[in-house]
């Protein structure tokens, strides 16, 4: 099924025929980041299959949806994923505003993607925590999260809170930021472009986390395209695919970045293209501070939108700090959605654990998922 | 493929370099620089962390503001807001609203589409109670000490009208444009509207009789003290009321 080039990094199968094994990983592991199950079959320490586990966070969120008016379902995408609550919010904002066929103003399309960058920077930091922590390394963890807590910082300055942000509204964004505020961001990103090297340093000249990351968890292009993976696990495959580039929503084609790719396909340039995505943003909140700025103090920064929704269907996608997420939209005219279907990175790329792990020893199983970023909450929904 | 420039910053072949050496320096200059930095943490129960005043904590009321139109009841996407009765200082019977703090999702929607600023964010966070039934807030609790300016949200938006004619910079909330608008056909004079509106804002105006010699009263809005809260469109039996949206 898969063509592997690189089968001489791969550990080879021992030469002692023994049983196959099933070891139940999850769903309350060390290793799972949330209630989710790794069944992998063991050939002595190789793993010859495995086959992940998913449901146990199932709420009902999408049928939920269909008994709320179109505001109060805002506060509810924010629980979809912990740590990318914002991006969430603004896509199903996004897919209303198509429904309802609006263009909203520039000041508040530069906000969300200012606040979307935020979140993504904060997503990551949670990843890199996670990996520190799965390779044993609680000084990535606390570091990771000391930086993060600036960005949290950040959070509660913009909009009251720190994780379940509900910042952007259909037709805008809540409220209005003032010069205090971009102020305090500047120097925040500023000070993070630095801060983030000591992580860096830390983590990339030590041989121990290099060589568990380099050589493991290898894909290829086809199976990567094949299986639907999007994301830093896609572009660390060599897929060169953004949303934010390729099919830019709310402003991204007025904004100068680059989009990371890395031709390796192992666990290493995940990661890589992680860390290079923390530079980008930070270089994208600088320049969305600059155009706020100069758009002005009174611009509009929020629309009145009618109550109700006009039937028809509405379907939008934006990338999210994990992957690509969708939101579909069929609406009768009332002004409670009839259907609401989210479309989750992490469910699909939850998929490919199989291809990932087969081949390699059980102990690197840890370090080879943490490069999916697992988040249940969207997947399960 | 292209090499990218993004790529020059980080070091090559990271972990060969001088494999030893390296770390080692990198560890005892990290040393240093933890060693003169002041700590992050802090000592939680007797520091308190810096708050900004419009952080989202429990809701706070403002007794003598509130209405009790039940717009908050409305906007409540987890329902933990209800209306009860309670007494005023003055003695007489209000109603007020008393907050499930247990349930409450902290999102901030009451305070946002509060018409008259009476509901607010609060800092306070500090909400762990031993039973249940402690966490229910009733309107007196509910009130916070020291409310700001800032604790308040304000439902600022821009009209699409406005936008389109050149005058973006006005911004309006919908308590001041949209209005109950009466099918006079469907209306069978029940008076209604005139009792569940919090600020009498309805009044019933006589239009001749009817057949049988009874007075045909239709309601008759103020524009001036209307909030918008929709209980009259929400109460008629005949649905004869509708909101008329100023977009």
């Amino acid at each position: 099924m898969m063509s592997r080039d690189v089968i001489d990094i791969k550990a080879e199968a021992s030469a002692i025929n023994t049983d196959k094994m099933w070891v139940i990983m999850g769903p309350q592991h060390p290793f799972s980041h949330g209630l989710w199950t790794l069944k992998a079959q063991l050939d002595g320490e190789i793993v010859t299959d495995a086959e992940p586990i998913i449901g146990y966070l199932h709420r009902g969120w999408e049928k939920e949806c269909e008994n709320r008016t179109y505001p109060k379902i805002i506060p509810m995408a924010d629980r979809l994923c912990y740590a990318a609550s914002m991006t969430y919010t603004h896509l199903y904002c996004m897919t209303v505003e198509k429904a309802l066929g609006i263009d909203i103003p520039d000041k508040a399309k530069y906000m969300r993607i200012m606040a979307d960058e935020i979140c993504r920077i904060q997503s990551h930091l949670m990843w890199l925590a996670a990996v520190g922590t799965d390779l044993g390394n609680l000084t990535v963890f606390l570091w990771a999260m000391r930086e993060r807590e600036f960005f949290m910082d950040i959070n509660v300055r913009l909009c009251g809170a720190r994780m379940t942000t509900n910042f952007p509204r259909i037709g805008g964004v809540r409220n209005d930021i003032d010069e205090e505020f971009m102020m305090y961001t500047s120097r925040c990103v500023e000070r993070f472009e630095k801060a983030v090297w000591d992580i860096i340093s830390l983590i990339d000249d030590s041989s121990i986390f290099v060589s568990r990351m380099k050589g493991t968890g290898y894909l290829t292009r086809e199976t990567c395209v094949n299986l639907g993976i999007t994301g830093p696990a896609m572009r660390g495959n060599g897929v060169d695919f953004d949303i934010r580039r390729d099919d830019p929503y709310d402003n991204y084609d007025k904004v100068d970045f680059e989009v990371p790719v890395l031709n390796d396909g192992d666990s290493y340039s995940r990661y890589m293209v992680r860390i290079e995505e923390l530079f980008q943003s930070c270089k994208i909140i600088k320049q969305t501070l600059q155009k706020i700025k100069a758009i002005g103090k009174n611009a509009p920064y929020r629309l009145k939108v009618p109550s109700k929704v006009p039937a028809g269907r509405a379907f939008a996608r934006l990338e999210d700090p994990r992957g690509e997420s969708m939101m579909y939209l069929v609406s009768d005219g009332t002004d409670k959605p009839y259907r609401l279907k989210v479309r989750s990175p992490i469910f699909v790329n939850v998929s490919a654990s199989k291809p990932l792990v087969q081949g390699s020893r059980i102990a690197d199983v840890p370090a080879i998922m943490a490069m999916i970023d697992m988040c249940l909450g969207e997947t399960d929904r | 493929m292209a090499r990218k420039d993004y790529l020059d910053k980080y070091p090559r072949n990271p972990a060969k370099t001088l494999w030893v050496l390296k770390p080692v320096g990198k560890v005892l200059r990290m040393l240093g620089k933890t060693i003169i930095h002041r700590p992050v943490t802090i000592l939680y129960p007797y520091e308190k962390m810096w708050m900004p005043e419009n952080y989202r904590g429990r809701p706070g009321l403002r007794f003598d503001r509130c209405v009790a139109c039940g717009m908050c009841v409305k906007m409540c996407p987890t329902a933990c807001i209800k209306l009860v009765e309670t007494e005023s200082d003055s003695g007489e019977k209000v109603r007020r609203p008393q907050v499930n703090i247990g349930r409450c999702a902290m999102c901030g929607y009451c305070a946002e589409y509060c018409p008259v600023d009476a509901m607010t964010v609060t800092p306070d966070f500090e909400l762990s109670e031993y039973t249940r039934e402690d966490l229910i807030y009733g309107p007196k609790r509910l009130v916070y000490e020291g409310i700001t300016e800032k604790m308040e949200i304000h439902l600022e938006q821009t009209l699409m009208s406005d936008v389109k004619n050149g005058n973006p910079e006005r911004r309006v909330s919908p308590f001041m444009t949209d209005r109950p608008v009466l099918e006079a056909a469907k209306c069978i004079s029940c008076k209604k509207c005139e009792k569940v509106c919090p600020v009498k804002a309805v009044t019933m105006v006589e239009h001749g009789v009817n057949d049988k010699g009874r007075p045909i009263l239709y309601p008759e809005f103020n524009d001036d003290t209307c909030i918008c809260c929709m209980n009259c469109v929400e109460d008629c039996p005949k649905d004869a009321l509708h909101i008329n949206e100023v977009l």
